[in-house]
């Protein structure tokens, strides 16, 4: 009989151990733990950011597994195509008498033994761009003109970790290209001054 | 007094007789909230407590009990001292009287009646995280149409709630912040933040290079031209936590947890102690010391009862993840303001989701991680 209680009780304690752990904020050590739990058996969501991308014109891009929408680009560039004023060879444009185009580009970007105009463009080819081999990349796509130096980036930007989403955060994923934020010609952010100021704040800590 | 099964009194001064559930809609979060328990009804003698009944009430009650009641309950069924209780006596004798004597006035207009009427419902509806679905909807209905009574201005007020198979999370990438401060204006202007004290949610912390996280030597409030030579910046805001103490703090339950992961506050509920913001680890939470002041025109006019609705004066108030927009699928307006891509948001559950991404292939990090508040914001590098 006593055997038995003590059997009793042992059972008992177990119990309580094992679920003494399941304290209060619920069934979680952490919250990485729940996630893996809980995103097991994600069915998705009603959420969509579809309708806050309606007014942009996107296309569908899949690199490395990770499939989403980018900004088209041609659209979006103001005189393209470009062979519409390059009808004639580079020589033969740059000849004088010929009104002068893109004075305003200075190219910053690298240094002038590693970059220059023909390393991205193609004289002979100007609709589309060049990659280091010679091969042709679509305007639309160019980030795979910038991932042939910037492969890190390129890496974080298709996992979402480099770069801007649009829309939302819902699916389905619409994020910005390269060329949305960094402009090619000169690409690093200016610095500037801060958009704010707090006068209250500073009066309080005087 | 008119139906027996409501959560608060009402003086149905127009004759409106408007239905309400007593299942309760605050799904699982931390505590429990007493949904199996049958809605206490209220007698029409219910407030008019004898000094017996008052003192009885007054023992007997506890934090504990407090959660299974709700409505006039919850605000007269509880341990209080007396000055507390005059207090609030009084302010409710104040509305009602109001009220009554609006109502029944002849020469009152029909708007002032109305408007009796919805703060009368106001002063004495229930915790919001206790409301059923239509005690929300009814609520939110109020709100607007008070808004328009005092205004003539027309907002929306949503009480969505939180979507399944969501929660949030947010990743910070401290080797991009530029220290624009875009996103501390934009968060201002979405969430109808008072601009006479000039809160903020979100601040930017400008780091010497070489020193670590060492907020004491950081500056939230620099002002020359960014990014300054030898430095880098580190916004901070609410966390999100999952285990947040200010939850537990909370001695009227005003502020919880909702299923998303989004810590919110019912600022119709919080009496402003202030325990919450002495119990935040991280600064998140900030307080009205007066009332606060948007100018009309830039006042945001898409509205959530948990987010960006106009506050008062002392109540807390805190980052939502920007509730009215995150729960409808846009991103928190820090996320979208960010120039330099920064900010990333999105849902924690969602294997494919880039969040998921940046926690699964950065190395990610939190802040005062040992406390096991266990933050739903990470920070990463490049």
């Amino acid at each position: 009989m006593i055997r038995k209680n003590y059997i009793y009780i042992l059972a008992c304690t177990c119990v309580l151990v094992l679920f003494s752990c399941k304290h209060g904020e619920g069934e979680y050590h952490g919250v990485i733990e729940k996630i893996n739990a809980e995103g097991k058996n994600y069915h998705g969501t009603s959420i969509s950011s579809e309708q806050y991308i309606e007014g942009i014109k996107t296309i569908e891009i899949t690199e490395d597994g990770h499939t989403f929408l980018i900004p088209e680009r041609k659209g979006q560039i103001r005189s393209y195509a470009c062979t519409e004023c390059h009808s004639k060879p580079l020589e033969d444009m740059q000849s004088k008498g010929i009104k002068e185009a893109h004075w305003d580009i200075k190219i910053v970007h690298a240094n002038e033994n590693a970059m220059n105009c023909v390393t991205c463009h193609n004289p002979n080819n100007m609709d589309q761009l060049k990659s280091l081999t010679g091969k042709d990349i679509d305007f639309n796509k160019s980030y795979n003109l910038c991932n042939q130096c910037h492969s890190k980036q390129f890496e974080d930007w298709k996992g979402g970790a480099h770069g801007k989403r649009i829309g939302g955060w819902a699916p389905p994923r619409a994020s910005m290209t390269c060329v949305n934020c960094h402009n090619p010609h000169k690409p690093h952010f200016e610095s500037r001054w801060p958009s704010r100021f707090n006068t209250q704040t500073e009066l309080e800590r005087k | 007094m008119s139906s027996n099964n409501k959560k608060w009194f009402s003086l149905n001064l127009g004759g409106r007789n408007k239905e309400s559930s007593g299942s309760c809609g605050c799904g699982k979060t931390s505590g429990g909230c007493g949904s199996g328990s049958k809605p206490n009804t209220i007698d029409s003698d219910g407030y008019q407590m004898t000094d017996d009944e008052f003192a009885e009430a007054a023992i007997n009650a506890s934090i504990g009990e407090e959660r299974k009641k709700d409505g006039f309950e919850q605000v007269f069924d509880v341990k209080m001292d007396r000055r507390t209780a005059f207090k609030k006596l009084t302010a409710s004798l104040l509305i009602g009287a109001g009220a009554v004597s609006t109502s029944c006035s002849v020469i009152g207009s029909d708007e002032g009646k109305e408007k009796a009427q919805i703060d009368w419902e106001e002063q004495f509806k229930g915790n919001y995280k206790m409301m059923s679905d239509e005690e929300k909807k009814a609520t939110v209905e109020r709100l607007t149409r008070s808004y328009e009574l005092r205004t003539g201005k027309n907002i929306t007020m949503s009480s969505k709630n939180a979507e399944e198979d969501v929660l949030f999370g947010y990743a910070f990438n401290i080797s991009k912040c530029q220290g624009y401060m875009d996103c501390v204006n934009a968060c201002v202007e979405e969430n109808n933040q008072d601009r006479d004290s000039e809160m903020q949610y979100i601040r930017i912390h400008e780091m010497k290079d070489g020193q670590g996280f060492n907020f004491n030597e950081a500056d939230d409030n620099y002002y020359h031209e960014v990014p300054a030579e030898g430095h880098f910046y580190m916004g901070t805001q609410c966390f999100h936590c999952d285990n947040p103490p200010c939850v537990e703090v909370c001695p009227v339950q005003a502020t919880w947890r909702e299923d998303d992961g989004l810590v919110v506050v019912d600022y119709d509920w919080c009496v402003g102690c202030r325990y919450c913001m002495a119990a935040c680890p991280y600064d998140g939470r900030r307080f009205n010391w007066s009332k606060p002041e948007v100018p009309e025109k830039e006042v945001n006019h898409n509205q959530h009862y948990l987010g960006n609705r106009m506050r008062k004066k002392g109540v807390m108030e805190k980052c939502t993840f920007c509730v009215q927009r995150s729960r409808s699928g846009k991103n928190p307006a820090c996320v979208e303001a960010c120039p330099t891509g920064a900010r990333i948001f999105g849902n924690l559950l969602d294997p494919k989701s880039t969040i998921r991404w940046v926690l699964e292939n950065k190395k990610v990090f939190r802040l005062k991680e040992d406390l096991g508040t266990e933050p739903k914001f990470w920070y990463f590098m490049d």
